[in-house]
């Protein structure tokens, strides 16, 4: 049976993603939505909160809106890979 | 001699508890996990619940010499525990029957466990059991999808505890006998158990963002 995705584990695959794909010009909605496997519609309120939130930065791009992880991002995406672990030691999922 | 045993025991329970409390409040401060948050309250609870046993025992050690730990201390200090239990269970609950509910998830509903001494204290212990050994099975299943071993230090963790409530509950039975002492002994070896997992933790590469905000439900 698949297992419901939280809000967080949302944010912690972008956020992956966005890290994976580290470089200057910063990843293209359309591959973050392949990534994460999610809606247009839900992926750009989920990114507008983490760009107000300063865990990612929006990249000006002539084609496309692209993201780009911030050093408080970074930060983040570690602190949510140690603390996933840590919960999934309770069986619980973060 | 029996009741510094217990004073030390009950203090490394205190110990243990509010270690992994405040690992989970760090975690739920960095990372705004509501799952984080019920940890917190729990082992908080857990330890503060340990903690008022201790103390129990050293304010009539030191002050009533009464030979006994006061009824009403005892019954809260495990009513204190039950709650951490109850978050426990709670959590799983959330996991295997509630996953898409945004209420539960976030909010969290307030344990109704606020009631008279008396022998109420028995009951408590046989909540406590239960939640116990329902945390004990969920986490047993979690380990059986993800052979992690960690999981199994846990799920081994909260069924020690479980079976610490249940021989700590027939020492009612039998209240001169040692079983008291050794569900505390059964008890901390649950909690140990329960701490292996947070030994693991690279707690110094996580710092600490009081900036980042909760959007989580």
């Amino acid at each position: 049976m698949p297992s419901h995705r939280t809000q967080m584990k949302i944010v912690g695959e972008i956020l992956s993603t966005t890290m994976d794909t580290d470089s200057q010009d910063g990843t293209n909605i359309t591959h973050l939505i392949r990534m994460a496997n999610i809606s247009h519609g839900r992926i750009s309120t989920i990114l507008g909160n983490l760009v107000s939130q300063g865990l990612l930065e929006q990249v000006d791009s002539k084609r496309s809106c692209k993201y780009k992880i911030s050093s408080s991002g970074k930060e983040f995406l570690l602190a949510y890979k140690t603390f996933r672990e840590f919960s999934e030691d309770f069986g619980l999922t973060i | 001699m029996e009741f510094l045993f217990e004073i030390v025991l009950n203090l490394i329970g205190f110990s243990v508890g509010v270690i992994i409390g405040v690992i989970s409040y760090i975690g739920f401060k960095n990372t705004g996990s509501p799952t984080l948050f019920r940890l917190t309250i729990a082992f908080f609870a857990i330890g503060i619940g340990f903690g008022v046993l201790a103390l129990g025992y050293i304010i009539d050690d030191a002050i009533t010499h009464t030979g006994d730990i006061n009824r009403g201390i005892t019954t809260i200090g495990i009513a204190i525990q039950t709650i951490g239990y109850w978050f426990i269970a709670f959590s799983h609950t959330i996991k295997t029957f509630f996953p898409k509910s945004k209420y539960l998830r976030s909010v969290g509903v307030l344990p109704l466990f606020l009631v008279s001494f008396a022998s109420v204290e028995h009951v408590i212990r046989a909540v406590s059991f239960i939640l116990l050994v329902y945390g004990s099975i969920e986490t047993m299943l979690s380990y059986l999808q993800g052979r992690k071993k960690s999981t199994l230090f846990v799920a081994v963790g909260l069924g020690l505890l479980g079976l610490g409530e249940f021989v700590s509950w027939y020492s009612f039975v039998f209240p001169e006998s040692i079983l008291y002492a050794i569900s505390i002994v059964i008890k901390i070896g649950g909690l140990t158990s329960l701490g292996i997992p947070i030994s693991r933790i690279p707690l110094q590469k996580v710092k600490f963002d009081p900036e980042l905000k909760d959007d989580s439900t």
